[in-house]
Parts: C-alpha cells; sequence; structure tokens
C-alpha cells in the first residue's frame, strides 16, 4: 500500500480503538436486550431465542452489506477457507451456550446464573493467555490492570444481578441443575472467543467471520428449539403463533449483530483478554433499559438501589482498569509469535496478515465492484424486517418515551463515533 | 481446500479444545432437558 494511502488514515492507536469498539459492543449487545423485554405473551423462552438467531442472521444482510460487498467477501474466504470450520464452530458453541442459559435462569433465577456464565470472560483470558501468548511478556502491573479488570467487572454483574433479580427466584428444588447449567454456558462462551481469536491472528475481516458465525448459530439453535419444542413442526407452528411479535426478537437480533461486530473488531486489536471483559459491561445497558424505560425497579428499596450503584461502578472501574492496559512491545513480541505460528501452519503471506492484522489491508483501499445480487438480498432482508412490523401487535407496556430517546441516541452515538474511527483508521478491515 | 490444510485443521489443537467444549457442553444439555 502506497504511503500517502496510509498518512491519509487517522492515527489513532489500535489500543484505543479497540476500547472504543469493545464499549460500544456493551452499547449494542446492551440495548439487544430491549426488544426482548417487549415481548410478553408467554411464548417459549426458546422460540424467542430463536426469533433473535433468525433476526440477526437476516440483519447480517442489511447495514454490514454496505460496509463490504460479497466480491470482498468471497475473497476473504477463499484466502483463508480453513476458518470457515473455526466460524461454523463458535456459531455452534454460541448456540449451546445459548440455550444452557435458558436452563439456568430457569432453575436458579437471573440472580445467580447471570454472575455464573459472565465469568466468560475470565475463561477467555485464560484461553487468550495460554493458546494466543496475550499478556505474556507484559510487567505484572499490567496482568493486574487486566486480570483485575476482568475480576471486578464479573463482580459488578454479579452485584447487579443480585439487586436486580430477586422478583425470579428460580424452581426450588433444581438448584444444581440450574448452576451446572449456567457454569457450563460461561465455558462455551469463553471458549467462542478461541475462534474469535484465530480468525483475526490470521487476518480475516470481521464481516466475513461473523457471516458464517450466523449460519452455525441459526443452524443449530433451529436444531437445538426442535428438540425442546418436540420436532419441527412444532417449532414452526409456534412461530407461527408468535407471528405478531417477532418483529421485537427480530430487532434485537439487529441489535446483537451489530454489537457482535464492535466486539469482534475488539478481540481483533486488543485481544479477547482485554476486548470481552469490555464488551460484558453490556448488563449496564440491559439494566438502564430496564430501569428508566421499563420502570422495572420503581418498588426497589433503598438497599437494592445502593447495590446497583455499587455494582455498576466496580464494574465502570474494571472496564477503566483495562481500558489503561495498553500491551507493551515486550508482549506484542508475543502477539506476533502467535500470528507467526498461524502463517506456518496455514501457508498465509506473513507480511500481508502482518498488516491486515495492523489494521491497514492492502486491499481496504482498492474498488470492490459490487454485485447485482447485494441490492436484492437487501432489499429482502429490510422487507422481512418491514413485513414482521407492519403485522406486529402493539404491545402494552408502560413505556418511558423520554428516556427511551436518550437511550436511542446513545446507543446511536457510539456506532456513528466509533464506526467513523474504525472507518478512519483501518477502512473496516 | 488442499490435502496439508485438511490436516492442519485436523491436527491443530486450536481446533479440539472448541470441539470437546462443544461435546462436553451438548452432552450436559441433553442430560439436563
Amino acid at each position: 500500500m502506497s504511503q500517502s494511502v496510509i498518512a491519509a488514515r487517522s492515527t489513532i492507536s489500535l489500543h484505543k480503538l479497540g476500547v472504543f469498539c469493545g464499549l460500544s459492543a456493551a452499547v449494542w449487545l446492551g440495548s439487544a436486550e430491549a426488544p426482548t423485554k417487549l415481548v410478553n405473551a408467554g411464548f417459549s423462552p426458546f422460540i424467542i431465542s430463536m426469533g433473535m438467531v433468525m433476526g440477526a442472521f437476516v440483519a447480517r444482510w442489511t447495514v454490514p452489506t454496505l460496509l463490504k460487498g460479497t466480491g470482498f467477501l468471497f475473497n476473504d474466504l477463499r484466502e483463508k477457507p480453513h476458518l470457515i470450520v473455526w466460524a461454523l464452530l463458535a456459531g455452534m458453541l454460541w448456540a449451546v451456550a445459548n440455550t444452557l442459559t435458558i436452563f439456568g435462569v430457569r432453575n436458579v433465577g437471573l440472580a445467580i446464573a447471570f454472575p455464573l456464565w459472565n465469568t466468560n470472560s475470565l475463561v477467555g483470558l485464560f484461553w487468550g493467555c495460554l493458546l494466543f501468548k496475550e499478556l505474556r511478556g507484559s510487567k505484572a502491573k499490567n496482568w493486574a490492570k487486566v486480570v483485575g479488570g476482568a475480576a471486578a467487572i464479573v463482580s459488578g454483574a454479579a452485584v447487579l444481578a443480585v439487586a436486580t433479580a430477586q422478583q425470579n427466584a428460580g424452581t426450588p428444588g433444581k438448584a444444581a441443575t440450574g448452576i451446572i447449567a449456567a457454569l457450563g454456558a460461561g465455558v462455551l462462551l469463553g471458549t467462542m472467543y478461541i475462534p474469535y481469536r484465530k480468525a483475526y491472528i490470521s487476518g480475516m475481516n470481521p464481516l466475513s467471520f461473523v457471516t458464517i458465525f450466523t449460519f452455525g448459530e441459526l443452524g443449530t439453535v433451529t436444531l437445538l428449539t426442535a428438540i425442546n419444542c418436540g420436532g419441527a413442526s412444532q417449532v414452526l407452528v409456534q412461530l407461527h403463533l408468535a407471528r405478531t411479535m417477532l418483529f421485537w426478537p427480530f430487532v434485537g437480533g439487529f441489535c446483537w449483530v451489530i454489537g457482535d461486530l464492535f466486539q469482534q473488531y475488539a478481540a481483533k486489536y486488543i485481544g479477547i483478554g482485554r476486548g470481552i471483559p469490555l464488551s460484558n459491561t453490556n448488563q449496564l445497558w440491559g439494566l438502564a433499559w430496564g430501569a428508566l424505560v421499563f420502570g422495572e425497579f420503581v418498588g426497589l428499596a433503598m438497599g437494592g438501589r445502593l447495590l446497583i450503584l455499587a455494582g455498576s461502578t466496580i464494574m465502570i472501574a474494571g472496564a477503566l482498569s483495562i481500558s489503561m492496559a495498553e500491551p507493551p512491545p515486550s508482549e506484542m513480541e508475543n502477539w506476533d509469535a502467535a500470528m507467526h505460528r498461524e502463517c506456518d501452519r496455514y501457508e498465509l503471506d506473513r507480511e500481508n496478515v502482518a498488516a491486515v492484522v495492523g489494521g491497514n489491508d492492502p486491499l481496504a483501499d482498492n474498488k470492490h465492484p459490487r454485485r447485482w445480487w447485494e441490492v436484492l438480498i437487501m432489499l429482502a432482508a429490510t422487507g422481512i424486517f418491514v413485513w414482521l412490523a407492519v403485522g406486529t401487535r402493539t404491545q402494552h407496556l408502560h413505556l418511558n418515551f423520554p428516556w427511551m430517546m436518550v437511550l436511542v441516541v446513545g446507543t446511536i452515538v457510539p456506532l456513528g463515533l466509533c464506526g467513523t474511527l474504525l472507518w478512519r483508521r483501518t477502512r473496516f478491515s | 481446500m488442499k490435502r496439508s490444510c485438511w490436516v492442519a485443521i485436523l491436527t491443530d489443537v486450536h481446533l479440539w479444545v472448541p470441539v470437546v467444549v462443544l461435546i462436553l457442553g451438548t452432552a450436559l444439555l441433553m442430560t439436563l432437558r
């Protein structure tokens, strides 16, 4: 790539960019919970979960298609075909983990289940260190910032969950099952970040990874829903019955895709050890929607309010700690060693991969011709959302519109800011 | 994909760690339901 093209780009550090991506991911992943709160008609959690995954699958072909076309996507996959296996695997891991969380919440309630599966960031940190040499070569101060920060975020999540989920005590007598399910979900979600990191130290584009991921996710969720709901025909019947509310899980799926894309960029530019705990602060945003828009905690006692304040403060402190733990050159050497391992093993071009990993994809500034079918795909995907919106029945819920507007703006602003930063620094590479 | 690529995939510890976790997770799910 010519020096003039590189010079035209923003010079923001990749660490700062990754931190912004992690925090933006938290906003969008947290907001993804809001539309599902509009569903209060007693539908099966499996159907709601499947609706969200279907929404994510369709949403991938809306706004994200504008960023990189199918020509770029096919080219990226052709260069690193082995990563299709890992992207599918990650989608399957997410689907099984998500189903386990449903069992966890059902049996022990959100207060116990949420902190247990939130340990996924610690599991991801462990795998990042063990398999991808993250944090290796860093000083004790940096270790303390990252590990302490991740632990603080998990602890903050525990405090928030205890404070906010008192209304859901779970199913008596099934505590052990629920705890095992939630812990299992944490291990699966934490392990899911292995494919994430592997893809990015091989120079894959997050948009390519997410595309294949959604196939693995939708296939596995469909299978698991069919098993849990009594067969494929039953799933179709329940989806038909849920037609009037499906728009909301679809909107949740849309928010999830945007959030997950930011999470992927965070995993790419600051690693899973730092990126995942940051995006796991999404609970704060879910809490903001619940408290300010849906008025979920109107009758909460002072003790509960203080717990929410304490949990939020601990979580923010953890995120700040990780944000300030920029990897030193000695750690970056280990990141490079992990990248070279991939290049040697899968015969990838070291120079090219190093450029992409550094946010300087040589092909990013090239014009990729758009195909005619991309317009059709985008129209079809958008049409599905419009069709679902038209047939949606009004949900009788009390909403605080001024706060909703504030949070909607607060969700869109990071999208604009972080999207602009990503474009200026990396051209979405 | 070339045969050497498949060999590299199948002998990669980065594959088997998630695969084993996925199998165990699925088994756990089937036991709990």
